[in-house]
């Protein structure tokens, strides 16, 4: 049985509860630009927290760290106490990820789609398991049109269908509202609060601060791949030793390369 | 291991659905891998011996223009849209991701020979019933090893700029062993074997395969990593 690395540092208490994340000193450089330049963060399970940043902050970056579609380049990441880099497919099993593109495959059909995310995260009624999620965001009756002829905001209801397949522990959500109509922004705020519900850490990267801080615990600002302010409950930076990056790396300043 | 099975016959299915349905892309690809045979026999002229001395060559040549086309296509798929990326972060294992890819670019590979074979029986002047088994036993030996390099270095060029330039350039002399066994192996069976040299070549496609599915298996996992 694979043991499962979990969060050591600073020492706890057994009493204090493990974080849905913690980062320290995460960064990630493309090149020689840093997209992400040393954020260490802390988010309370179960809290939803808004990520804020104008374009080029660092979000879509920390998001794609926790999801494991990104090694950091230095510092660590965890999610429930496991670390991202360590045992990713463990932290797969918790996560599920919006991200910009959805990730859809534009010659089958949108329950074809949905069946074969089903398949691949272990559903043991795929089809059944793909009709509730494309009944529970409106495209029921779009079910056998091919993704090719489906408008963004149709994909977009599709990808948010697809994490409706597994019950994650962490939601990680890059810019759920674009591309929406006034329904689709009232679905995916009705799907919010039915993954609190279910005691889910929900991360959400918005530019449009007003939308997101409403319903979120906390919030935290990114800017130009730096954590520069946190805000609310449930997130707050760790009081840690900061991780020394190796010497003589010569982190550059915060760039906004992806 | 029943559940990376399933897993790797979802990929496949998926794969050869939307293959099929993109219709453009399967047709070019036959268009041109026939074209490559007729404008070789066109060539050669109308000497029949000449034309079948060089007919396992030339068949080889146009399974290998096509398949490269076919593998590459199958793993750009998953490039549009970020799909490769929502593919990496499933929970399932590497390597059912790859056999999954393997066995669709496999079956592809062979619904190709399978084509080519009867136009290079007419253009060529071939006698396929006289070759047997051997002909679709060494076509299948060959699409297995082929989709197992193919897969793989359509995985290390998937990220690429210039894919479409350095697959072939990565790939072919990889599988260049694979291409000799086919072409001798292809020649042995339509010439009713003079030699007995069939079945070295064979076991060489066969040791191709295993060797090539192992390392694949074993490799692709770190090419979705970014």
């Amino acid at each position: 049985m694979p043991q499962t690395t979990i969060y050591s540092a600073p020492p706890r208490s057994p009493l204090v509860p493990i974080p849905g994340v913690a980062t320290h000193e995460v960064a990630r450089l493309f090149g020689r630009s840093a997209a992400l330049a040393g954020v260490s963060l802390q988010v309370e399970r179960g809290r939803m927290v808004a990520l804020l940043g104008p374009n080029g902050a660092g979000k879509t970056t920390l998001l794609r760290i926790l999801a494991t579609s990104l090694r950091p380049t230095y510092g660590s990441a965890l999610v429930d106490g496991i670390d991202v880099a360590e045992r990713p497919e463990l932290v797969r099993r918790r996560v599920a990820y919006l991200s910009h593109a959805a990730g859809l495959y534009d010659d089958l059909t949108a329950a074809e789609n949905l069946r074969f995310a089903a398949v691949m995260l272990g559903c043991s009624d795929p089809a059944d398991a793909a009709a509730s999620a494309l009944a529970a965001v409106g495209l029921a009756a779009d079910a056998d049109r091919r993704v090719r002829g489906l408008s963004a905001g149709m994909r977009r209801r599709l990808a948010l269908g697809r994490l409706l397949l597994a019950r994650p522990a962490l939601l990680l959500l890059d810019e759920p509202y674009a591309a929406l109509d006034a329904d689709g922004i009232a679905l995916v705020d009705r799907l919010i609060g039915r993954w609190r519900d279910d005691g889910a850490t929900v991360l959400v990267a918005s530019h449009q601060a007003e939308r997101v801080t409403g319903a979120a615990d906390g919030w935290a600002r990114l800017a130009g791949g730096l954590l520069v302010e946190v805000g609310g409950a449930g997130v707050s930076v760790p009081a840690v030793e900061p991780a020394s990056a190796p010497s003589g790396t010569g982190v550059p300043a915060a760039g906004t390369s992806r | 291991m029943r559940a990376d099975l399933a897993i790797a016959w979802a990929i496949a299915r998926k794969d050869a659905l939307s293959e099929v349905r993109g219709r453009q892309a399967v047709g070019s690809t036959l268009f041109f891998a026939a074209l490559v045979l007729l404008l070789f026999g066109f060539a050669l002229g109308p000497d029949s011996r000449r034309l079948a001395e060089a007919a396992p060559g030339l068949l080889w040549l146009a399974i290998v223009f096509g398949g490269l086309l076919t593998v590459a296509r199958l793993h750009q798929l998953e490039t549009e849209d970020g799909a490769l990326d929502e593919l990496a972060r499933y929970p399932i294992e590497r390597r059912a991701i790859y056999v999954g890819k393997a066995v669709a670019g496999g079956a592809a590979m062979l619904v190709l020979g399978a084509v080519l074979l009867p136009v290079g029986a007419i253009l060529y002047g071939l006698d396929l019933v006289a070759a047997g088994l051997a002909l679709p036993l060494t076509l299948l030996l060959g699409a297995i090893g082929f989709a197992a390099a193919g897969t793989f270095y359509a995985g290390v060029t998937v990220r690429m700029r210039a894919r479409e330039v350095m697959l072939p350039l990565l790939m072919l002399p990889v599988v260049a062993p694979l291409l000799l066994a086919g072409v001798k192996a292809t020649g042995a069976a339509l010439a009713g074997d003079p030699f007995g040299e069939l079945a070295a070549w064979l076991q060489l496609l066969f040791a191709f395969d295993l060797v090539m599915l192992v390392a694949g298996a074993a490799g692709y996992g770190y090419l979705l990593e970014e």
